[in-house]
Protein backbone atom coordinates (compact mmCIF):
# COMPACT_ATOMS: atom_id res chain seq x y z
CA UNK A 1 0.00 0.00 0.00
CA UNK A 2 1.42 3.39 -1.03
CA UNK A 3 2.32 6.03 1.51
CA UNK A 4 0.17 8.78 0.02
CA UNK A 5 -2.91 6.57 0.04
CA UNK A 6 -2.39 6.25 3.72
CA UNK A 7 -2.01 9.98 4.14
CA UNK A 8 -5.31 10.60 2.41
CA UNK A 9 -6.70 7.98 4.64
CA UNK A 10 -5.29 9.44 7.74
CA UNK A 11 -7.31 12.54 7.04
CA UNK A 12 -10.42 10.44 6.60
CA UNK A 13 -9.74 8.79 9.89
CA UNK A 14 -9.51 12.07 11.69
CA UNK A 15 -5.81 11.85 12.47
CA UNK A 16 -5.43 8.16 13.31
CA UNK A 17 -1.78 7.30 12.81
CA UNK A 18 -0.63 4.97 10.04
CA UNK A 19 0.72 2.67 12.70
CA UNK A 20 -2.60 2.44 14.56
CA UNK A 21 -4.43 1.99 11.32
CA UNK A 22 -2.34 -0.94 10.16
CA UNK A 23 -2.32 -2.34 13.67
CA UNK A 24 -6.09 -2.36 13.67
CA UNK A 25 -6.32 -4.37 10.47
CA UNK A 26 -3.57 -6.70 11.58
CA UNK A 27 -5.57 -7.47 14.71
CA UNK A 28 -8.67 -8.03 12.59
CA UNK A 29 -6.75 -10.38 10.30
CA UNK A 30 -5.26 -12.32 13.17
CA UNK A 31 -8.63 -12.64 14.90
CA UNK A 32 -9.73 -14.49 11.79
CA UNK A 33 -6.66 -16.70 11.87
CA UNK A 34 -5.26 -15.17 8.67
CA UNK A 35 -1.56 -14.58 7.99
CA UNK A 36 -0.20 -11.25 9.22
CA UNK A 37 0.34 -9.69 5.76
CA UNK A 38 -3.38 -9.86 5.12
CA UNK A 39 -3.91 -6.92 7.49
CA UNK A 40 -2.23 -4.58 4.99
CA UNK A 41 -4.32 -6.06 2.19
CA UNK A 42 -7.48 -5.35 4.14
CA UNK A 43 -6.35 -1.80 4.81
CA UNK A 44 -5.86 -1.40 1.07
CA UNK A 45 -9.31 -2.79 0.30
CA UNK A 46 -11.02 -0.20 2.47
CA UNK A 47 -8.89 2.71 1.23
CA UNK A 48 -10.47 2.27 -2.17
CA UNK A 49 -11.95 5.71 -2.94
CA UNK A 50 -15.36 4.19 -3.65
CA UNK A 51 -16.46 3.13 -0.23
CA UNK A 52 -18.33 -0.16 -0.22
CA UNK A 53 -22.04 0.24 0.24
CA UNK A 54 -23.81 -1.37 3.17
CA UNK A 55 -27.59 -1.50 3.37
CA UNK A 56 -28.93 -2.44 6.77
CA UNK A 57 -32.51 -3.62 7.15
CA UNK A 58 -34.14 -3.92 10.56
CA UNK A 59 -36.89 -6.41 11.19
CA UNK A 60 -38.03 -7.73 14.59
CA UNK A 61 -35.08 -6.45 16.56
CA UNK A 62 -34.31 -4.46 19.69
CA UNK A 63 -31.42 -2.44 18.15
CA UNK A 64 -29.05 -4.16 20.59
CA UNK A 65 -26.85 -5.36 17.73
CA UNK A 66 -26.59 -1.85 16.29
CA UNK A 67 -25.84 -0.51 19.76
CA UNK A 68 -23.08 -3.00 20.39
CA UNK A 69 -21.56 -2.08 17.03
CA UNK A 70 -21.70 1.62 17.90
CA UNK A 71 -20.37 1.10 21.41
CA UNK A 72 -17.25 -0.71 20.24
CA UNK A 73 -14.54 1.75 21.19
CA UNK A 74 -11.59 0.44 19.27
CA UNK A 75 -9.88 3.60 18.02
CA UNK A 76 -10.79 3.22 14.39
CA UNK A 77 -14.09 1.44 14.68
CA UNK A 78 -16.47 4.36 14.51
CA UNK A 79 -14.46 5.63 11.58
CA UNK A 80 -14.73 2.26 9.94
CA UNK A 81 -18.51 2.48 10.04
CA UNK A 82 -18.83 6.15 9.26
CA UNK A 83 -15.91 6.82 6.93
CA UNK A 84 -14.78 3.57 5.37
CA UNK A 85 -18.00 1.76 4.70
CA UNK A 86 -20.77 3.74 3.14
CA UNK A 87 -23.71 2.90 5.38
CA UNK A 88 -26.32 3.95 2.86
CA UNK A 89 -29.41 2.87 4.70
CA UNK A 90 -30.02 2.15 8.37
CA UNK A 91 -33.33 2.99 9.96
CA UNK A 92 -31.89 3.94 13.34
CA UNK A 93 -28.96 5.93 11.98
CA UNK A 94 -30.30 7.51 8.77
CA UNK A 95 -30.90 11.24 8.68
CA UNK A 96 -33.83 11.22 6.23
CA UNK A 97 -37.17 9.85 7.46
CA UNK A 98 -40.38 8.68 5.84
CA UNK A 99 -40.47 8.59 2.05
CA UNK A 100 -37.01 10.20 1.86
CA UNK A 101 -35.57 7.26 3.77
CA UNK A 102 -37.29 4.88 1.40
CA UNK A 103 -35.90 6.79 -1.59
CA UNK A 104 -32.41 6.64 -0.09
CA UNK A 105 -32.74 2.87 0.19
CA UNK A 106 -33.99 2.48 -3.37
CA UNK A 107 -31.18 4.67 -4.68
CA UNK A 108 -28.50 2.79 -2.77
CA UNK A 109 -29.82 -0.49 -4.16
CA UNK A 110 -29.90 0.86 -7.74
CA UNK A 111 -26.43 2.42 -7.56
CA UNK A 112 -24.72 -0.58 -6.02
CA UNK A 113 -26.62 -3.41 -7.60
CA UNK A 114 -24.88 -6.74 -7.14
CA UNK A 115 -22.14 -5.19 -5.01
CA UNK A 116 -23.59 -3.97 -1.75
CA UNK A 117 -23.52 -5.90 1.50
CA UNK A 118 -27.03 -6.46 2.82
CA UNK A 119 -27.20 -6.70 6.59
CA UNK A 120 -30.38 -7.79 8.31
CA UNK A 121 -30.96 -7.63 12.05
CA UNK A 122 -34.06 -9.07 13.63
CA UNK A 123 -36.25 -12.00 12.68
CA UNK A 124 -38.85 -11.84 9.94
CA UNK A 125 -42.46 -12.43 11.02
CA UNK A 126 -44.33 -14.52 8.46
CA UNK A 127 -47.62 -15.05 10.30
CA UNK A 128 -50.71 -13.21 9.00
CA UNK A 129 -48.95 -12.04 5.83
CA UNK A 130 -46.09 -10.42 7.75
CA UNK A 131 -48.14 -7.62 9.37
CA UNK A 132 -46.12 -7.82 12.58
CA UNK A 133 -43.29 -5.79 11.13
CA UNK A 134 -44.00 -3.09 8.57
CA UNK A 135 -41.76 -0.37 7.12
CA UNK A 136 -43.36 2.38 5.06
CA UNK A 137 -46.56 0.34 4.88
CA UNK A 138 -44.78 -2.74 3.46
CA UNK A 139 -44.14 -5.99 5.33
CA UNK A 140 -40.42 -6.36 6.05
CA UNK A 141 -40.81 -9.90 4.67
CA UNK A 142 -41.47 -8.42 1.24
CA UNK A 143 -38.69 -5.82 1.55
CA UNK A 144 -36.09 -8.48 2.42
CA UNK A 145 -37.22 -10.70 -0.43
CA UNK A 146 -37.02 -7.80 -2.90
CA UNK A 147 -33.64 -6.53 -1.70
CA UNK A 148 -31.74 -9.82 -1.31
CA UNK A 149 -31.44 -10.79 -5.01
CA UNK A 150 -29.67 -7.46 -5.70
CA UNK A 151 -27.08 -7.84 -2.93
CA UNK A 152 -23.48 -9.01 -3.34
CA UNK A 153 -23.44 -10.65 0.09
CA UNK A 154 -26.01 -11.11 2.83
CA UNK A 155 -25.21 -11.07 6.51
CA UNK A 156 -27.74 -11.89 9.24
CA UNK A 157 -26.54 -10.19 12.42
CA UNK A 158 -27.72 -11.31 15.86
CA UNK A 159 -29.53 -14.41 17.04
CA UNK A 160 -32.96 -13.16 15.86
CA UNK A 161 -31.84 -12.88 12.24
CA UNK A 162 -29.63 -15.98 12.45
CA UNK A 163 -32.03 -18.51 13.95
CA UNK A 164 -35.06 -16.66 15.36
CA UNK A 165 -33.81 -15.54 18.78
CA UNK A 166 -36.16 -13.96 21.32
CA UNK A 167 -39.20 -13.40 19.04
CA UNK A 168 -39.18 -17.06 18.00
CA UNK A 169 -39.28 -18.30 21.61
CA UNK A 170 -42.20 -20.53 22.42
CA UNK A 171 -45.03 -19.96 21.43
CA UNK A 172 -43.52 -17.79 18.64
CA UNK A 173 -46.55 -15.48 18.49
CA UNK A 174 -45.67 -13.81 15.18
CA UNK A 175 -44.11 -16.68 13.21
CA UNK A 176 -40.65 -15.12 13.65
CA UNK A 177 -38.35 -16.73 11.05
CA UNK A 178 -34.59 -16.44 10.44
CA UNK A 179 -33.35 -14.71 7.30
CA UNK A 180 -31.79 -17.83 5.72
CA UNK A 181 -35.16 -19.58 5.84
CA UNK A 182 -36.83 -16.68 4.07
CA UNK A 183 -34.11 -16.66 1.42
CA UNK A 184 -33.77 -20.42 0.93
CA UNK A 185 -31.08 -21.23 -1.62
CA UNK A 186 -29.20 -17.92 -1.20
CA UNK A 187 -26.02 -18.00 0.91
CA UNK A 188 -26.48 -16.06 4.14
CA UNK A 189 -23.75 -15.55 6.72
CA UNK A 190 -25.07 -15.89 10.26
CA UNK A 191 -23.43 -13.92 13.07
CA UNK A 192 -25.51 -15.05 16.04
CA UNK A 193 -25.26 -13.56 19.51
CA UNK A 194 -27.56 -11.44 21.63
CA UNK A 195 -26.09 -9.01 20.86
CA UNK A 196 -23.68 -10.29 18.23
CA UNK A 197 -20.02 -9.50 18.80
CA UNK A 198 -19.27 -6.42 16.67
CA UNK A 199 -15.84 -7.85 15.85
CA UNK A 200 -17.26 -11.04 14.43
CA UNK A 201 -19.43 -8.88 12.19
CA UNK A 202 -16.75 -6.41 11.15
CA UNK A 203 -14.22 -9.19 10.52
CA UNK A 204 -16.70 -10.83 8.16
CA UNK A 205 -17.35 -7.57 6.31
CA UNK A 206 -13.62 -6.89 5.99
CA UNK A 207 -12.99 -10.41 4.75
CA UNK A 208 -15.63 -9.98 2.06
CA UNK A 209 -14.27 -6.59 1.01
CA UNK A 210 -10.73 -7.90 0.81
CA UNK A 211 -11.23 -11.27 -0.86
CA UNK A 212 -14.59 -10.64 -2.60
CA UNK A 213 -15.93 -13.85 -1.18
CA UNK A 214 -17.36 -15.04 2.12
CA UNK A 215 -15.21 -16.54 4.88
CA UNK A 216 -15.42 -20.27 5.50
CA UNK A 217 -18.72 -21.13 7.19
CA UNK A 218 -19.88 -24.03 9.34
CA UNK A 219 -23.04 -26.06 8.73
CA UNK A 220 -25.12 -23.31 10.35
CA UNK A 221 -23.70 -20.57 8.14
CA UNK A 222 -21.48 -19.16 10.89
CA UNK A 223 -17.90 -18.03 10.12
CA UNK A 224 -15.59 -20.73 11.43
CA UNK A 225 -13.03 -18.21 12.64
CA UNK A 226 -15.48 -17.03 15.29
CA UNK A 227 -17.78 -19.95 15.98
CA UNK A 228 -15.40 -22.86 15.53
CA UNK A 229 -15.04 -23.58 19.23
CA UNK A 230 -17.17 -23.99 22.31
CA UNK A 231 -17.10 -21.24 24.93
CA UNK A 232 -16.20 -23.96 27.42
CA UNK A 233 -12.99 -24.66 25.46
CA UNK A 234 -11.57 -21.21 26.11
CA UNK A 235 -13.25 -20.18 29.34
CA UNK A 236 -10.96 -18.77 32.02
CA UNK A 237 -12.90 -20.81 34.62
CA UNK A 238 -12.23 -24.07 32.83
CA UNK A 239 -9.46 -25.20 35.23
CA UNK A 240 -12.08 -25.07 38.01
CA UNK A 241 -14.43 -27.19 35.93
CA UNK A 242 -11.74 -29.78 35.33
CA UNK A 243 -10.84 -29.82 39.01
CA UNK A 244 -14.49 -30.13 40.05
CA UNK A 245 -14.72 -26.76 41.80
CA UNK A 246 -18.18 -25.28 41.26
CA UNK A 247 -20.26 -22.38 42.54
CA UNK A 248 -23.56 -23.85 43.74
CA UNK A 249 -25.46 -20.68 44.65
CA UNK A 250 -25.08 -17.07 43.54
CA UNK A 251 -22.95 -15.28 46.10
CA UNK A 252 -21.68 -18.40 47.91
CA UNK A 253 -18.01 -18.71 48.80
CA UNK A 254 -17.22 -20.71 45.68
CA UNK A 255 -18.92 -18.10 43.52
CA UNK A 256 -16.85 -15.38 45.14
CA UNK A 257 -13.73 -17.43 44.47
CA UNK A 258 -14.49 -17.36 40.77
CA UNK A 259 -15.23 -21.09 40.47
CA UNK A 260 -16.91 -22.71 37.46
CA UNK A 261 -20.57 -21.79 36.91
CA UNK A 262 -21.65 -25.09 35.38
CA UNK A 263 -23.94 -26.01 38.27
CA UNK A 264 -25.69 -22.63 38.04
CA UNK A 265 -26.71 -23.55 34.49
CA UNK A 266 -23.75 -22.35 32.42
CA UNK A 267 -24.34 -23.24 28.75
CA UNK A 268 -20.70 -22.68 27.76
CA UNK A 269 -20.26 -26.44 27.20
CA UNK A 270 -22.81 -26.39 24.34
CA UNK A 271 -22.43 -22.91 22.87
CA UNK A 272 -20.09 -22.10 20.00
CA UNK A 273 -18.70 -18.57 20.20
CA UNK A 274 -15.50 -16.67 20.90
CA UNK A 275 -16.75 -14.48 23.80
CA UNK A 276 -14.00 -15.56 26.25
CA UNK A 277 -11.29 -14.35 23.87
CA UNK A 278 -12.89 -11.38 22.06
CA UNK A 279 -14.85 -10.08 25.09
CA UNK A 280 -17.39 -7.29 24.95
CA UNK A 281 -17.27 -3.53 25.05
CA UNK A 282 -13.47 -3.14 24.96
CA UNK A 283 -13.21 -2.48 28.67
CA UNK A 284 -10.60 -5.05 29.56
CA UNK A 285 -10.45 -8.53 30.94
CA UNK A 286 -13.52 -10.25 32.35
CA UNK A 287 -15.99 -8.23 30.30
CA UNK A 288 -18.19 -11.11 29.20
CA UNK A 289 -21.01 -12.89 31.06
CA UNK A 290 -18.97 -15.65 32.73
CA UNK A 291 -16.26 -13.11 33.50
CA UNK A 292 -18.78 -11.08 35.52
CA UNK A 293 -19.98 -14.15 37.41
CA UNK A 294 -23.13 -15.03 35.48
CA UNK A 295 -23.44 -18.34 33.69
CA UNK A 296 -23.45 -18.22 29.90
CA UNK A 297 -27.05 -18.82 28.80
CA UNK A 298 -26.18 -19.71 25.23
CA UNK A 299 -27.61 -16.57 23.62
CA UNK A 300 -25.98 -17.36 20.28
CA UNK A 301 -26.79 -21.06 20.07
CA UNK A 302 -29.91 -22.31 18.38
CA UNK A 303 -31.85 -24.65 20.65
CA UNK A 304 -30.05 -23.35 23.75
CA UNK A 305 -30.52 -19.58 24.17
CA UNK A 306 -34.14 -18.59 24.99
CA UNK A 307 -35.02 -22.27 24.61
CA UNK A 308 -33.32 -24.37 27.30
CA UNK A 309 -34.31 -23.45 30.88
CA UNK A 310 -31.91 -20.84 32.27
CA UNK A 311 -30.66 -22.80 35.29
CA UNK A 312 -30.82 -26.30 33.82
CA UNK A 313 -27.50 -28.12 33.41
CA UNK A 314 -25.92 -27.94 29.97
CA UNK A 315 -25.34 -30.97 27.76
CA UNK A 316 -21.59 -31.38 27.80
CA UNK A 317 -20.38 -32.02 24.26
CA UNK A 318 -16.90 -33.27 24.97
CA UNK A 319 -15.75 -34.72 28.25
CA UNK A 320 -12.19 -34.23 29.34
CA UNK A 321 -10.71 -37.44 30.63
CA UNK A 322 -9.97 -37.13 34.31
CA UNK A 323 -6.99 -38.52 36.12
CA UNK A 324 -8.94 -41.50 37.45
CA UNK A 325 -9.31 -43.18 34.07
CA UNK A 326 -7.44 -46.46 33.90
CA UNK A 327 -4.47 -46.74 31.58
CA UNK A 328 -4.27 -48.90 28.50
CA UNK A 329 -0.84 -50.24 29.51
CA UNK A 330 -0.64 -50.11 33.29
CA UNK A 331 2.86 -49.95 34.59
CA UNK A 332 4.41 -48.99 31.25
CA UNK A 333 7.86 -47.69 32.20
CA UNK A 334 7.84 -44.45 30.12
CA UNK A 335 4.88 -42.89 31.95
CA UNK A 336 5.70 -42.45 35.56
CA UNK A 337 2.86 -41.49 37.90
CA UNK A 338 4.73 -38.28 38.71
CA UNK A 339 4.52 -37.08 35.13
CA UNK A 340 0.83 -37.96 34.99
CA UNK A 341 0.07 -35.96 38.12
CA UNK A 342 2.01 -33.02 36.71
CA UNK A 343 0.10 -33.37 33.42
CA UNK A 344 -3.24 -33.14 35.20
CA UNK A 345 -2.19 -30.04 37.12
CA UNK A 346 -0.85 -28.23 34.07
CA UNK A 347 -3.70 -29.20 31.74
CA UNK A 348 -5.90 -26.54 33.29
CA UNK A 349 -3.26 -23.87 32.95
CA UNK A 350 -2.62 -24.78 29.35
CA UNK A 351 -6.32 -24.57 28.52
CA UNK A 352 -6.46 -21.18 30.25
CA UNK A 353 -3.53 -19.97 28.20
CA UNK A 354 -5.17 -21.26 25.04
CA UNK A 355 -7.94 -18.76 25.72
CA UNK A 356 -5.48 -15.90 25.77
CA UNK A 357 -3.87 -17.16 22.59
CA UNK A 358 -7.24 -17.31 20.83
CA UNK A 359 -6.94 -13.85 19.39
CA UNK A 360 -3.97 -15.04 17.38
CA UNK A 361 -5.14 -18.39 16.24
CA UNK A 362 -8.94 -18.71 16.29
CA UNK A 363 -9.10 -22.32 15.30
CA UNK A 364 -8.45 -21.95 11.59
CA UNK A 365 -6.49 -25.02 10.67
CA UNK A 366 -4.91 -25.74 7.33
CA UNK A 367 -7.68 -24.23 5.24
CA UNK A 368 -6.12 -20.95 4.21
CA UNK A 369 -6.59 -20.46 0.54
CA UNK A 370 -3.82 -19.36 -1.74
CA UNK A 371 -5.28 -15.87 -1.92
CA UNK A 372 -5.29 -15.43 1.82
CA UNK A 373 -1.69 -16.49 2.07
CA UNK A 374 -0.41 -13.98 -0.45
CA UNK A 375 1.40 -11.15 1.18
CA UNK A 376 -0.55 -7.88 1.06
CA UNK B 1 -59.55 21.44 3.74
CA UNK B 2 -57.19 19.32 5.84
CA UNK B 3 -54.34 17.27 4.50
CA UNK B 4 -53.02 14.07 5.99
CA UNK B 5 -49.27 13.51 6.26
CA UNK B 6 -47.71 10.12 6.93
CA UNK B 7 -44.11 9.71 8.04
CA UNK B 8 -43.01 6.07 8.05
CA UNK B 9 -40.38 5.03 9.03
CA UNK B 10 -39.37 7.55 11.68
CA UNK B 11 -35.57 7.21 11.72
CA UNK B 12 -33.02 7.80 14.48
CA UNK B 13 -35.17 6.06 17.05
CA UNK B 14 -35.19 2.45 18.17
CA UNK B 15 -37.98 0.42 16.63
CA UNK B 16 -40.39 0.96 13.79
CA UNK B 17 -42.57 4.02 14.28
CA UNK B 18 -45.19 5.56 12.02
CA UNK B 19 -46.66 9.01 12.53
CA UNK B 20 -49.75 10.28 10.75
CA UNK B 21 -51.08 13.77 11.25
CA UNK B 22 -53.85 15.93 9.91
CA UNK B 23 -52.92 19.48 9.05
CA UNK B 24 -55.52 22.16 8.57
CA UNK B 25 -54.51 25.71 7.65
CA UNK B 26 -51.01 25.20 8.99
CA UNK B 27 -52.21 23.69 12.27
CA UNK B 28 -52.03 20.06 13.28
CA UNK B 29 -55.58 19.13 14.12
CA UNK B 30 -55.14 15.46 14.84
CA UNK B 31 -52.23 13.00 15.06
CA UNK B 32 -51.64 9.27 15.46
CA UNK B 33 -48.53 7.35 16.26
CA UNK B 34 -48.20 3.61 15.96
CA UNK B 35 -45.50 1.04 16.57
CA UNK B 36 -45.13 -1.04 13.40
CA UNK B 37 -43.46 -4.04 14.96
CA UNK B 38 -44.76 -6.57 17.47
CA UNK B 39 -43.02 -9.63 18.85
CA UNK B 40 -45.55 -10.67 21.48
CA UNK B 41 -43.08 -10.75 24.38
CA UNK B 42 -46.12 -10.53 26.71
CA UNK B 43 -47.25 -13.89 25.35
CA UNK B 44 -43.76 -15.37 25.31
CA UNK B 45 -43.21 -14.81 29.06
CA UNK B 46 -46.63 -16.17 30.07
CA UNK B 47 -46.25 -19.30 32.20
CA UNK B 48 -42.43 -19.17 32.30
CA UNK B 49 -40.20 -19.70 35.32
CA UNK B 50 -40.07 -16.25 36.95
CA UNK B 51 -36.27 -16.50 37.22
CA UNK B 52 -35.78 -16.40 33.48
CA UNK B 53 -38.35 -13.78 32.47
CA UNK B 54 -35.69 -11.05 32.63
CA UNK B 55 -33.94 -12.71 29.71
CA UNK B 56 -36.87 -11.80 27.50
CA UNK B 57 -38.08 -8.50 28.97
CA UNK B 58 -34.52 -7.15 29.01
CA UNK B 59 -34.52 -7.54 25.24
CA UNK B 60 -37.62 -5.43 24.59
CA UNK B 61 -35.20 -2.62 23.76
CA UNK B 62 -31.43 -2.84 23.36
CA UNK B 63 -30.68 0.89 23.43
S1 LIG C 1 -19.17 -24.54 32.47
FE1 LIG C 1 -19.20 -22.35 31.96
S2 LIG C 1 -18.05 -21.32 33.64
FE2 LIG C 1 -17.56 -23.53 33.71
S3 LIG C 1 -15.71 -23.69 32.48
FE3 LIG C 1 -17.43 -24.15 31.10
S4 LIG C 1 -17.91 -22.18 30.14
FE4 LIG C 1 -16.64 -21.73 31.93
Amino acid sequence: MKMNDLDVFRELLGGVSRRDFLKYFTIMASSMGLPLGVGAKMAEAVTNPKRPSVIWLSAQECTGCTESLLRATHPTLDHLILDLISLDYHETLSTPAGHQAEEARQKAIRDNKGKFVLVVDGSIPVKDGGVYCMIGGKPVLQIVKETAPQAGAIIAIGSCASWGGVPSADPNPTGATPVHEILKGTPVVNIPGCPASPYNFLSTVLYYLTFKKLPELDDQGRPKFAYGRLIHENCERRPHFDAGRFAVAFGDDNHRQGYCLYKLGCKGPETYNNCPSILYGDVGSGSWPVGTGHPCFGCSEKGVGFTAPLHALANIKYLTPNTFFTEAYPGKPETTSNIKALGAATAGVVIGAAGAAMLVGLGKKGNDTEEENKEG
Amino acid sequence: MSTRITIDPITRIEGHLRIECEVDGGHVTNAWSSGQMWRGIENIVKGRDAREVWLFTQRICGV
